[in-house]
């Protein structure tokens, strides 16, 4: 099947599914719970999912797990709410929302490119150290700069820009332009991968040494993958800041970083789609907590989920999801032997 | 005349162990050039110090005219350098195909594009063209993990091939073949175009001297003998070094 062929069947499914999902709830549910769902669940899910998709893309196609993702989409989201007009307190201002969208998306390349230059020589659980390093490091520095980010309050009043007349934050709104921009993103990471950079990419995934004999620069190659994956956070981000009206320490901070990793994970590494799956499972279990079992026992639920789906499935829950398909259907385990 | 790679008193140490010690060679355009020896002579040091791996402690590598001798392992790939390993480096993750395309835009520009480039469609039939050369064109859209040993081999060698190499560098391609496989190794290198500098680590001399013109024999790092291939294998310092010390 060539690569148009598959990113149109791609982007029609994924269409359908983003279009009769909100439309299944409206027929199922009352309009203000079918609201709930779209504005609480659904669109959360499509934010950090966005941001997890940067993790993914990177871990997935280049090898590279950075638990500096997050602080990628802080970045953004602390340019966006610095420069754009309205925000509380005016730390830079006077920008208009597609100005201050542009300079966020501009940073967040910025550090994206920044980290992959710092961690470029790291692999494995090095990698994961420097870039919980910088994670960290960019929490302390923003939580202590108060003239600059305005301390544990953090920058309030980021309420994006009407569209069509209607409000950015309206639930119906906001999620069609999480999905779009989500929907854009994940296929644009399907079409990337084909290229002859992302090729290249899964190359050095594979054997960096071999890579470079054969004439690539692995030092750039590695840079400009994170500089990617940093447009990607950066776009989670911008729609994270004007989701929660705004950007304070504690959204970055290493509870978020680990929140990440954790949507990743249990989603699985596997294919950018888990990226979704997990940030979906992930804001299901923060919103019904409280009915399931104690709100402040969060952290054990999902901790829990996300050993139960680690220990059976390694590979997430679309490994999960692959190996309960293949058992309904008979088939055996790809490499087991015939019998 | 500018010769495919000129080696000058190159060396490397490893801490104590001097793996490489004073090597000079030259290895004119066109030259078929094996180089042998046991287990611990030098021979994938040399290799890999002629490719850039990693720098030499002393000496210098020229390729073509060029000093190689700092410069990256990508650049040599770049001026018509290809290899292959002893042991297979592949992205297995990949299909056959992928792995040629990887290896054929590698020494080309546009290697980083992010969009398909405008030579994509050139670049498949070339992949193709490669996948059938190395008998691979059945195999060409299985992933990498689900080949044979053999076939490993065969894409190895199609690889180093993909960048349309002037000089090309083989690291025991016979190694871990089984006697079935092997004629159709021979057979591949038989075919090579005169034009490409083959120079060949092998332990087997029954694939490497038919195609050589020049044998090198390393031992303990440095060079013993140099002899053309009718003449090493009644050399007593080359008997004495394969067959012991009562052959010498």
């Amino acid at each position: 099947m060539t690569l148009a062929r598959t990113l149109l069947l791609t982007g029609t499914a994924g269409l359908g599914i983003l279009c009769l999902v909100p439309l299944a709830l409206f027929l199922a549910l009352p309009e203000n719970q079918a609201l709930f769902w779209i504005g609480n669940i659904l669109a959360r899910a499509l934010i950090y999912g966005i941001i997890a998709l940067s993790l993914t893309f990177l871990a997935t196609y280049g090898g590279f797990v950075s638990l500096a993702q997050m602080m990628v989409a802080g970045i953004a989201g602390y340019v966006l709410a610095m420069t754009v007009q309205g925000a509380v307190p005016v730390i830079i201002g006077g920008f208009g929302y597609p100005m201050a969208i542009l300079m966020a998306l501009l940073a967040s390349v910025l550090a994206g490119l920044a980290v992959g230059a710092i961690a470029v020589r790291t692999n494995d659980i090095y990698l994961l150290m420097i870039t919980l390093a910088l994670a960290v490091g960019f929490y302390r520095f923003v939580e202590s700069n108060i003239d600059l980010f305005n301390g544990y309050e953090g920058i309030r009043n980021v309420l994006g820009p009407d569209i069509l007349g209607r409000r950015f934050r309206d639930p119906m709104v906001f999620y069609t332009i999480a999905s779009g921009t989500a929907l854009l993103l994940y296929l644009g990471v399907l079409f990337l991968v084909r290229t002859p950079f992302g090729l290249a990419l899964q190359g050095i995934r594979d054997n960096p040494r071999r890579i470079s004999a054969l004439g690539y620069n692995v030092v750039l190659h590695r840079i400009v993958a994170f500089g990617i994956a940093g447009f990607i956070a950066g776009c989670g981000g911008v729609l994270a800041t004007i989701y929660n009206i705004g950007i304070s320490p504690g959204s970055i901070g290493l509870g978020a970083t680990i929140n990440l990793l954790i949507m990743s994970v249990v989603g699985g590494l596997g294919h950018p789609v888990g990226a979704f799956v997990g940030s979906l499972i992930f804001a299901i279990f923060d919103t019904f907590a409280a009915s399931l079992y104690d709100r402040d026992r969060f952290n054990s639920l999902i901790g829990a989920v996300f050993l139960v789906i680690v220990l059976i499935s390694p590979d997430g829950a679309l490994g999960l999801s692959r190996r309960l398909g293949r058992l309904l259907r008979g088939k055996p385990k790809p490499g087991a032997p015939p019998a | 005349m500018v010769h495919a790679l000129e080696l000058t008193d190159i060396g490397r140490r490893f801490g104590a162990l001097h793996a490489v010690r004073n090597v000079s060679l030259t290895v004119p355009s066109g030259q078929r050039h094996a180089i042998l020896g046991p287990n611990g002579a030098g021979k994938t040091t040399l290799f890999n110090l002629v490719c850039g791996d990693f720098p030499p402690t002393s000496g210098r590598v020229v390729a073509f005219g060029e000093d190689m001798t700092r410069r990256p392992a990508s650049h040599r790939a770049r001026i018509g350098i290809g290899r292959t390993y002893q042991t297979s480096l592949l992205f297995t993750g990949l299909t056959v195909i992928d792995n040629l395309l990887i290896a054929i835009r590698g020494a080309r520009k546009g290697r980083l594009s992010l969009v398909p480039s405008a030579s994509n469609g050139q670049d498949i039939r070339d992949a193709t063209v490669l996948a059938e050369r190395v008998r691979l064109a059945h195999r060409a859209h299985h992933e990498v993990a689900t080949l044979s040993h053999g076939q490993r081999r065969q894409l190895e060698l199609g690889m180093a091939l993909a960048c349309k190499p002037r000089l090309l560098m083989l690291d025991e391609p016979a190694a871990g073949l089984s006697p079935a496989e092997r004629p159709e190794l021979n057979q591949m290198l038989k075919d090579l175009p005169g034009e490409i500098t083959l120079v060949l680590i092998e332990h087997d001399m029954d694939v490497a001297l038919p195609i050589s013109d020049m044998v090198t024999v390393m031992k303990d790092g440095e060079i013993v003998v140099q002899e053309t291939p009718d003449r090493i294998t009644d050399n007593p310092i080359v008997n004495k070094i394969y067959l012991g010390q009562g052959h010498g």
